[in-house]
């Protein structure tokens, strides 16, 4: 166990994606590889003071007794290619479907997939219909007789040609770099979009949470106030940065033309921005919506609430922020520290059928 | 906007956004006086308490002050006082008030309303004026009779409600300390410095005015999120009285907290609630009272409380046997099936679902209080019967290459909400190791 400035970690991979977990000790905890590529997850402080714990993931299921949902998860994941924060969600979305997690978590899960499932079919047209238009092609018939009919294809596959022969590109190379780039942003979407895509709408719910936070935390008396001030900080921050890399792609996406020729150079910058993305908003849709439920009971909740999303509040690791935030955070763990949640029921020792209900009801509300 | 409009509204300015809410309120307030605007007032209430507002301060304000702990409860989670004031009276009463007191000595207390070197003496001696003046009209109104004045049938309650105003009133000061010293409101739990608080002003009223003690220990047991905390540390404590008197005060104390447990015992004892969540925790919540107040109680037998408190918990009894383990195995197992027959998508599928969870997590709360309801055996059978056929269930739709891998989960959700992760997961294992995977 480390403290929690020591532990301040350089980069994501080392600060770990969050586990939608509904098991309450270990909701929203962090995994990631350790030195031999096995994976490793990161427990805060249980009596909430400095430290986390560093469990082997094969050993997780020993040292904490889990709901029957989060076994299921923890035995995707560890199947699992990789641990970034979309192979993750893919996991947790697959647990969610199963209904081990309850109903609401059935129908969110599946309405996250559907989603998916839109916003790739639309950024797949709009890289098209980009396409086109970077080569002074006209697009608007193939909207006209509809992309997935016999006929919109076949035109597509025409005009596609001729753009493919204008960018001097064989039309598999170009087919080929079109749907990289839709597998690459179809989280992130394009600005014009007349549906915002996943990271762009939480974004923009980070900002919504953000001043909600900030408005919570003035003039409020209530010991959490300081730590409330800490976390629309941190929400500050990372919006600050998610903007700047929302910004970088959208200039690259709007000149298309340019990236399509240098391809070669544009990609790798491409997919670091969008991986950046993902990590940087990684863990914040749980908090988001656990406080948007806070604040509609009262204030005693609101204080707990403010606690517990201090406790797994993804601070930015060390090389992305110039601010330390696990300097600020370590100041205020001395405030945090007085209100110790029991994650059991404390006359039986079992699981906490409220707090696992709470966190069921927020994953049903996700998607 | 015209004041017509602002009373149409009604409740519907309970869903409005909040800075509009914030400017409507602002407008209600310059009117304030009408009655219709009283009205659209109590409608909005629960919403003005959870926002906060910083209403605007005035003299009728100040004077509900001292006694606002005691208003009956807004939402149906908030602790309920020992000892209720309706506000309908309080509106009533208020115009008296400002007559019996005058005009010109009341202009004369409108600085207390405001921050300055004045305030405090001031706010004082307003509360004593009132005091003497809701004594007076307290003589006036009798029990049983209707009282043109407040416009109400003075019922015995109303009556104590009025002495009890009149009593507070005449220990303000002390009471705007308690109020500071157990603050904010609820307190959870009493700490050290909370009960000598409590002890210190507490003996202060006891060497002045000793009949108010007991109004002040119901106003301290109102800022509780349980009242019945109170009554356990109330032995131990020395409020400066002759032990004969403490046992008076305990007795009056303990007769109130009873009255109130009964009250809530009742809420769900002859209808069948839909929401057995709800039933579970108030069964909790009864039988912790209960465990406090006995335990308080240990130093006064009284065989009437003892009587009274086991007829409490017979009927807590009765509504976890009738509302949560009555049908409990057929209603759960009855909606994991219907998850085969293509509920899965349909609205009320989701319901009955929905609703068997909460039966299942329902079961699993009551079996904390299982045993001093002397329930023990009886919900374990319906736990066991339960979970077999759940098992049953789980083991057909995931054992075999025909079943409904939903609906197994689902079986298997259910025998953790009733029985735990740990069977759960065993169940699962056992299943999952005997078939696919």
């Amino acid at each position: 166990m480390r403290s929690l400035t020591n532990f301040a970690p350089s980069t994501f991979e080392e600060r770990g994606a969050a586990v939608a977990f509904t098991t309450p000790v270990l909701a929203q905890t962090r995994v990631r590889k350790d030195s031999r590529d096995q994976l490793e997850v990161l427990v805060p402080n249980l009596s909430e003071g400095r430290g986390v714990y560093v469990v082997p993931w094969k050993s997780l299921p020993l040292a904490f007794p889990m709901t029957v949902h989060d076994r299921m998860l923890h035995d995707l994941i560890a199947k699992a290619d990789g641990c970034s924060p979309d192979d993750i969600r893919k996991a947790v979305l697959e647990a969610a479907r199963c209904g081990l997690a309850g109903g609401g978590a059935v129908a969110a899960a599946e309405a996250a997939l559907s989603d998916d499932e839109d916003q790739r079919l639309l950024i797949n047209y709009q890289l098209i219909v980009e396409a086109l238009k970077a080569v002074g092609l006209e697009s608007t018939e193939i909207l006209r007789v509809g992309l997935t009919s016999a006929e919109g294809q076949k035109l597509t596959r025409d005009l596609m040609m001729k753009a493919a022969q204008r960018l001097a590109l064989e039309p598999t190379e170009l087919y080929g770099r079109i749907a990289e780039l839709a597998v690459m942003m179809e989280a992130i979407g394009l600005a014009s979009s007349p549906k915002p895509a996943r990271l762009r709408r939480l974004m923009r719910d980070l900002n919504g949470f953000r001043d909600s936070m900030t408005d919570w935390a003035t003039d409020n008396v209530s010991e959490a106030a300081p730590i409330g001030g800490f976390c629309a900080e941190v929400a500050e921050h990372t919006v600050n940065h998610a903007r700047n890399v929302i910004g970088q792609l959208d200039q690259a996406m709007a000149s298309f033309e340019a990236l399509l020729r240098q391809w070669e150079t544009k990609r790798p910058q491409i997919r670091k921005a969008c991986s950046r993305l993902s990590w940087l908003l990684d863990g914040w849709e749980y908090l988001i919506l656990l406080w948007s439920d806070a604040l509609t009971q009262d204030r005693y909740t609101q204080d707990m609430a403010v606690h517990d999303i201090f406790r797994v509040i993804p601070l930015l690791p060390k090389d992305e922020g110039r601010a330390d935030q696990s300097m600020l955070a370590d100041q205020l763990i001395s405030s945090h520290k007085r209100s110790v949640r029991a994650y059991v029921d404390w006359r039986s020792g079992q699981l906490d059928v409220d707090l696992v209900m709470r966190i069921e009801t927020i994953k049903g509300k996700a998607a | 906007m015209e004041m017509r409009d602002l009373v149409a509204l009604g409740d519907k300015l309970l869903d409005i956004d909040e800075a509009k809410f914030r400017q409507v309120v602002t407008l209600l307030e310059q009117m304030n006086d009408h009655p219709d605007i009283q009205r659209t007032i109590a409608v909005i209430r629960p919403r003005l308490v959870e926002l906060r507002l910083h209403r605007r301060p005035t003299l009728k304000r100040l004077f509900c002050d001292p006694f606002e702990d005691l208003f009956e409860a807004l939402g149906k989670a908030d602790p309920v006082p020992l000892s209720v004031i309706e506000r309908s009276l309080m509106n009533g009463l208020w115009p008296l008030v400002e007559a019996q007191v005058g005009k010109e000595r009341l202009r004369a207390y409108r600085p207390a309303l405001h921050d300055g070197p004045e305030r405090k003496a001031l706010t004082d001696a307003f509360w004593a004026d009132c005091a003497a003046a809701v004594a007076k009209i307290a003589e006036g109104a009798v029990a049983g009779h209707f009282s043109e004045a407040l416009d109400l049938r003075m019922n015995p309650s109303r009556t104590r409600a009025l002495a009890d105003i009149a009593t507070i009133l005449s220990i303000a000061p002390e009471v705007a300390e308690l109020k500071a010293a157990l603050s904010p409101k609820p307190v959870p739990k009493l700490h050290g410095d909370h009960v000598e608080a409590i002890q210190s002003i507490g003996r202060r009223i006891s060497r002045a005015n000793p009949e108010a003690l007991k109004i002040f220990v119901l106003l301290a047991a109102s800022r509780l999120t349980d009242p019945s905390v109170l009554l356990s540390g109330l032995w131990d404590m020395d409020l400066g009285q002759k032990s004969a008197d403490r046992a008076t005060l305990f007795m009056q104390l303990s007769g109130t907290v009873v009255a109130q447990i009964e009250d809530r015992s009742r809420l769900w004892q002859d209808t069948q609630a839909s929401d057995r969540m709800a039933v579970a925790d108030l069964a909790l919540d009864l039988v912790a009272s209960l465990d406090a107040t006995r335990t308080a109680m240990e130093h006064s037998r009284n065989k009437e409380f003892d009587q009274r408190l086991k007829q409490v918990r017979n009927s807590v009894h009765a509504m976890v046997k009738n509302q949560v383990l009555q049908d409990a195995d057929a209603g759960i197992v009855a909606a994991v099936g219907a998850l085969d027959n293509g509920a899965i998508g349909s609205s009320e599928g989701r319901a009955q679902l929905a609703q068997a969870e909460n039966h299942a997590r329902a079961l699993r709360k009551c079996a904390t209080i299982a045993d001093s309801l002397g329930l023990r055996g009886e919900l374990r059978e319906v736990t066991q019967k339960t979970t077999a056929s759940l098992t049953e269930k789980a083991q057909q739709a995931l054992g075999g290459p025909a079943g409904n891998a939903r609906t197994g989960y689902t079986a298997i959700r259910m025998i953790e909400l009733i029985a735990g992760p740990a069977e759960a997961n065993k169940i699962m294992d056992g299943i999952m190791n005997g078939g696919r995977r």
